[in-house]
């Protein structure tokens, strides 16, 4: 079997995302860059199944521009096997993020297309159901599992209570939400593999994609309003007296219960 | 402008989020509200259900929760139509031909003013909208689902073990969050208790679902739900960056640990320094007596 995985730089989770100066973009100096976590799950979920079936390929691709390498690179040293990038410096509306992709499908063939639920930059979650429209495929979200079952795949959907779970007949894609086991670090003999191994590059013109694609304007941007300092109780051995302190401004100040 | 407004429903009954996106849009615009025919949801078979509508009706927005099924639904369709898209918004404006759309990004940690052009799908955060006291139900039609993909069956549902019938997290009012403070799993009955006497749901820090201790779907943070109650309590949570861009704009934040350090207290509108285990237990009981007094 084998699967694509699309994945998307974008800043680390740890890092304390500020405002930039022109207050419509974000202050990209010093920003430690990383896969983003759903799409770091995703390629975990393929490597799993590589780890169970040695047969198994696993492909990644990204949209983006130089930077994006690294990522693809750390993608590879996880223990993909091979990367392609398709170049934009310039952030792609992603209805044409999508087309792109749809190209880089129809050349790799794969028969599970993955892709994180939302990428931790802009949080839109589009571009895989697109990516799914634009390949005419069905496509299931909030994935945690993926099992191979007779001619395809049982795709495990978390949802309030439980699990939905769908049998797919590929080629399918899956918006994935979580993996049942952290993703895997690289290893150095996997960071040293992936160092010699050649990425691919296409762009939209060699694709054949021209940008169409409604596209949306940042205005501004502000962090969350700040939260005033709050009041603070110490214990102290008086757990009841501070317990009902804590009611009644829950009451009377706050009117929350 | 004409919005059509696609209606959810949870075990026969509209959504909340639902009822707060069909009041509101009718400050703004010409709502017709529909809900899709059908016991589960399936995007290939909604999204051409909806979009279908979506043009019959002249709709230059669609307006949806943006709930589980309703942010893959929304994204979905918008592809269909090729139509502009915008999830999770928490508020939105009209301004002659274009939409314009106050959002979080990068996973909560900063807000956004996005113009999007019309025609537009847009799903709103649930709990964005403050339903009015006296807001009448809006009325439904319902629509045909489309055709399914016929690469795609649902075979079963497998529910989670420890899943009860509380409140939802992402609808929730209160929620009652636990993390690595608790020590383990079985202490979990202690944030039961005091959800139940909230009418709160429970959630949970990373730490906390990745050692197991509670299913996934509790997880509040960056790779979890991000949520937005009137009332939200972590117990034991020292607050990592990740876990505050999920839950900061909690209308409320009572925070109980035992380091006077921790970062939740610098979120917390009400921080108690000290042993949780017991405070908790003490918490519940006067939360039961000012609820049994007011």
């Amino acid at each position: 079997m084998r699967f694509l995985v699309c994945l998307k730089q974008v800043p680390d989770s740890t890092v304390r995302v500020k405002v930039g100066s022109d207050g419509r973009s974000i202050a990209t100096e010093g920003i430690t860059w990383s896969i983003s976590p759903y799409d770091e799950y995703a390629i975990e979920l393929a490597l799993e199944r590589k780890d169970a079936d040695a047969s198994t390929g696993v492909s990644v691709v990204t949209v983006g521009g130089a930077r994006a390498r690294d990522a693809l690179r750390q993608a590879l040293a996880m223990g993909c096997d091979d990367a392609t990038l398709v170049m934009s410096e310039q952030e792609l509306p992603a209805l044409d993020a999508a087309k792109a992709l749809a190209k880089v499908v129809g050349e790799l063939k794969p028969d599970v297309v993955l892709c994180g639920k939302q990428a931790s930059d802009d949080d839109q979650g589009l571009v895989g159901p697109a990516l799914a429209e634009a390949l005419g495929w069905p496509h299931v979200g909030m994935l945690t599992k993926l099992v191979p079952a007779g001619d395809g795949v049982e795709l495990w959907r978390e949802i309030e209570g439980g699990h939905e779970v769908w049998k797919a007949k590929t080629p399918v894609l899956g918006l994935v939400h979580k993996s049942e086991k952290e993703p895997r670090y690289p290893s150095l003999p996997g960071i040293m593999k992936a160092k010699k191994k050649e990425i691919p590059e296409k762009d939209l013109e060699s694709l054949g994609v021209s940008a169409s694609a409604p596209r949306l304007e940042i205005l501004a941007m502000e962090p969350p309003p700040a939260r005033g300092q709050g009041k603070i109780f110490k214990l102290d051995g008086d757990a009841k007296g501070v317990a009902a302190q804590v009611a009644k401004a829950l009451h009377e100040e706050a009117k929350v219960i | 402008m004409k919005i059509l407004v696609i209606a959810e429903s949870k075990d026969g009954e509209l959504r909340r989020v639902t009822r707060e996106v069909a009041a509101k849009a009718a400050s703004f615009g010409e709502v017709e509200v529909v809900g899709v025919k059908g016991e589960r949801y399936s995007p290939v078979a909604w999204s051409a259900a909806v979009a279908d509508k979506a043009k019959s009706s002249g709709a230059q927005l669609v307006l949806l929760g943006a709930t589980l099924n309703g942010r893959d639904l929304g994204a979905r369709t918008a592809a269909k139509l090729g139509w502009a898209y915008a999830a999770d918004c928490t508020d939105v404006a009209v301004k002659g031909d274009a939409i314009e759309v106050r959002r979080p990004m990068y996973a909560g940690k900063i807000r956004a003013t996005v113009k999007v052009p019309a025609p537009a799908v847009v799903s709103i955060r649930p709990g964005a909208w403050t339903l009015p006291a006296d807001a009448a139900a809006p009325s439904v039609s319902e629509i045909a689902a489309g055709a399914e993909s016929d690469r795609l069956s649902f075979d079963r549902f497998q529910a989670a073990a420890g899943g009860g019938d509380r409140v939802t997290l992402a609808e929730a009012r209160a929620i009652v969050s636990g993390g690595r403070g608790l020590k383990g799993p079985e202490n979990w009955k202690m944030v039961e208790a005091l959800a139940d006497a909230l009418g709160a749901a429970t959630g949970a820090s990373r730490a906390v679902t990745d050692a197991g201790w509670r299913p996934n779907e509790e997880q509040v943070g960056q790779t979890g739900k991000t949520v937005t109650p009137d009332l939200y309590v972590a117990l034991g949570i020292s607050g990592a960056i990740q876990h505050l861009a999920g839950m900061t704009s909690s209308k409320v934040i009572v925070a109980v640990n035992k380091d006077p350090d921790a970062d939740i207290f610098k979120i917390a509108d009400y921080g108690v320094v000290g042993d949780l285990f017991e405070f908790v237990p003490a918490f519940t009981e006067a939360v039961k007596r000012v609820k049994s007094q007011a």
